[in-house]
């Protein structure tokens, strides 16, 4: 029964009251007030610290990759604020975690948007979280968002972001179709495909299987697989079962080392393609460097430069360990990309920084690097008014109409369980491989 | 302040579309004592069901009928009622582990039809452009979300008090004998079976029906919005806010989202930056020692079910 000061009154009319509902909901909302009221700044007038938000899967399934991605964000602010930040003001980032969980993005994205107030939002890793955030908060609230590692193509070519989202990876047409080129210049035969499958391994998928037989390569099965699972043997036998003579692996490190050794120990050629996300250490330790001697991979290249490698040496400095990874460059990219058109709109709102984002690689503008020295002349270009043509540590890429980047494609190998460069596929080069293929 | 209103709303419809969820599974677990392990299952279900009904037609998709959403709703609950319905056929005869075991499984071969029928539902792609009810009628994000937090809110308390009226029912009654004692049950003349069976049908049917209303309030639907965690979530939320009792489901849904979430906000204001990157690890083990917290301090849950006692009893004493 009740007792206490509110014994008298029947319990059904005010349930909140009874003991053990009050002590927790007063927990919560002492949790809420207290991070929603510290947070709250008017929206129009450029007040410092200018808050850029930031969304990434630092737990989950993606967690390996993404430390070394939110570092190069880190570094990136840490450039930014060096360098004059922005508007004068110094910059603030948020970064919330999305969990891998679409809800759980949204909801950041939300916050980020409405309490913080931030102008622009650079995330997040999985479309499958990308797209709800597009859906529900940043297209809706006119917010920029740009995300370093997201390639479903439909989230920039069917116009449910109305203008507002941009990505600083080339989706994986680029990929697939420089990866093909590379396997039918190596006369790889008898291709068995494993592919996870997500939104990006069918995407992938989709782009070899149009691009290789056109380029002298031949496909003789497909077998997708589900990213998680403990082991693979039967997807293993049943691409073995097809008899090919190579593997194109698409997929994560860690499922595709198990992956690997499976296939290696059922009898399977060491002719393997692998895509970018294996392009890490751990999974050439974790199949065993012996293996992997003719295997090779695509990457979205970092074209070698000034710009790139200033901003490798600033990563190695910071960080101690280098720079290698997917989504570290384009997350630099997509940050200092977000700060240069926020420096170059006229006001710091959303439509007006949509605007912006373009005219960071104006054509004929002086050429603004990475790191917080160029930064500084860039600032210094913006205020005089005059064009600039950003190189970062993705090379000078351009957005087209529809937010995506093009860049050039470079092939990596392993060699005594080094991961080497072997060659770069020019821009220029991708361009004649996609008309080869026909697009 | 607006931009607080903003999230609070947000934040308010999310637990509301979550409290639906909860209600469903409290039916089945809390009142029947049916281990419904596969909850995301029937969430994808409802979801999937609302956005192929209810987007404009397209040539080379199945469905896509453009219905309106309130017939997208209902046909999301009918999708979800059939679903149940065979599935329950098929298990219902099942104890416990056994059960969640094959819920589970039923659950995740659910997402992987998702993730694989292209043609129906867009493969890993999901579907977009999915209408959000009235959505053109508003200018403002502000003013959808206030409209469809309202609608929410309208549903929520439709289903929370049809369920409190057949609880309290003889049927409600039956439910509770049979998660008691099942053989005593049988003994009088009750068919275990038909009444497990009605109850596992009635609480997909309201997964179901949270599906549709998440997938028309985000306007996006995808097979990574109904992974296992999801059904976590659920079982934390109506364990922690007690089983066997609607109003501990409600609360339930409002702490384990409230410690989901707040803890990410917590975590992203407290961290210096230089430490954000190992902010998400601080919030799941934030998490992870909230709810741990919450149940060793109230095992039985924040509202535990309340006692019932007959009204014959009552009579004689």
């Amino acid at each position: 029964m009740m007792s206490g000061p509110l014994a008298h009154i029947p319990k059904k009319w005010i349930p909140v009251f009874r003991k053990g509902y009050a002590p927790t909901l007063g927990v919560i909302t002492a949790l809420a007030a207290t991070v929603l009221l510290a947070g709250t700044a008017a929206a129009q007038q450029v007040t410092c610290p200018v808050k850029i938000g930031g969304i990434l899967p630092l737990t989950g399934s993606m967690a390996p990759i993404t430390k070394k991605i939110s570092e190069a964000a880190l570094l990136a602010i840490e450039h930014i604020n060096a360098g004059g930040g922005i508007k004068g003001c110094p910059v603030q980032f948020i970064l919330r975690d999305d969990q891998g969980q679409s809800t759980v993005g949204v909801d950041a994205a939300k916050y980020l948007v409405e309490i913080e107030r931030v102008q622009a939002i650079t995330g997040t890793v999985s479309s499958g979280v990308t797209a709800p955030i597009i859906a529900s908060v940043t297209a809706p609230s006119k917010v920029v968002q740009i995300s370093c590692c997201s390639t479903a193509s439909p989230l920039t070519t069917d116009g449910r972001s109305q203008g507002y989202f941009f990505r600083t990876l080339p989706t994986s047409k680029t990929q697939a179709y420089a990866t093909a080129s590379e396997m039918a210049r190596r006369g790889l035969k008898k291709t068995a495909v494993i592919y996870v499958n997500t939104d990006f391994g069918l995407d992938m998928n989709r782009f070899a299987r149009a691009a290789l037989p056109k380029l002298g390569g031949e496909i003789v099965i497909e077998v997708p697989y589900n990213d998680n699972q403990p082991n693979y043997r039967a997807e293993v036998t049943r691409a073995l079962a097809a008899k090919p003579e190579s593997l194109l692996l698409i997929g994560f490190p860690k499922d595709a080392v198990t992956i690997v050794r499976e296939w290696l120990s059922l009898g399977g050629s060491q002719k393997i393609a692998l895509n970018n996300s294996m392009r890490v250490k751990d999974f050439v330790d974790g199949v065993g460097a012996r293996f992997l001697n003719e295997s090779f991979g695509m990457d979205n290249a970092q074209v070698e430069g000034p710009q790139v490698d200033v901003f490798n040496k600033a990563f190695e400095a910071k960080y101690k360990y280098d720079s290698k990874g997917p989504g570290v460059h384009t997350q630099y990219d997509a940050v200092m990309a977000i700060a240069l058109a926020m420096n170059i709109a006229t006001e710091l709102t959303g439509p007006a920084i949509k605007d912006a984002v373009r005219r960071i690689h104006t054509a004929g503008g002086t050429v603004v690097g990475t790191g917080s020295e160029e930064f500084k002349q860039a600032l210094e270009l913006i205020k005089a008014g005059k064009p600039i043509r950003y190189s970062g540590a993705t090379g000078p890429f351009e957005f087209d109409p529809n937010g995506d980047v093009t860049g050039p494609a470079l092939v990596w190998k392993i060699e005594n369980g080094e991961i080497k460069t072997d060659r770069i596929i020019s821009i220029d080069d991708m361009q004649a491989l996609f008309k080869q293929v026909g697009n | 302040m607006i931009g607080v209103l903003s999230y609070a709303v947000f934040f308010a419809s999310i637990v509301l579309i979550l409290a639906v969820l909860a209600l469903g599974l409290n039916l089945q677990w809390g009142y029947t004592g049916l281990f419904n392990a596969g909850v995301a299952g029937f969430y994808a279900v409802g979801g999937y069901a609302y956005a192929i009904t209810t987007a404009a037609p397209k040539p080379d998709m199945i469905g896509h009928l453009g219905w309106h959403w309130s017939f997208g709703i209902l046909a999301a609950m009918a999708a979800s009622a059939l679903a149940a319905w065979i599935v329950g056929l098929a298990t219902i005869r099942l104890r416990d582990d056994y059960l969640a075991i094959t819920t589970f499984g039923i659950a995740t071969t659910i997402q992987l039809v998702t993730l694989n029928w292209e043609s129906l539902t867009g493969g890993p792609n999901g579907l977009a452009a999915v209408p959000r009810p009235m959505a053109e009628a508003f200018a403002s994000p502000l003013g959808f979300n206030l409209f469809y937090l309202a609608l929410l809110a309208a549903i929520v308390l439709i289903v929370y008090v049809a369920l409190e009226r057949i609880v309290r029912s003889p049927w409600g009654r039956v439910l509770k004998a049979i998660r008691e004692d099942e053989t005593a049950a049988i003994a009088l003349g009750k068919s275990a079976v038909r009444f497990r069976l009605e109850a596992f049908v009635i609480g997909s049917v309201l997964m179901g029906l949270a599906g549709a209303l998440y997938v028309g309030f985000i306007g996006f639907v995808s097979p990574f919005d109904f992974l296992p965690i999801v059904t976590f979530q659920v079982w934390a939320m109506v364990i922690v806010g007690g089983s066997g009792n609607n109003r501990g489901a409600l609360l339930g849904a409002l702490i384990v989202w409230g410690i989901w979430s707040l803890s990410g906000i917590a975590v992203a204001k407290s961290l210096p930056p230089h430490l954000a990157a190992q902010g998400g690890a601080m919030q799941v083990i934030l998490i992870g020692l909230l709810l741990v917290l919450s149940l060793l301090w109230r095992p039985r849950g924040l509202i535990g079910e309340e006692p019932m006692v007959s009204h014959h009893a009552a009579e004689s004493a």
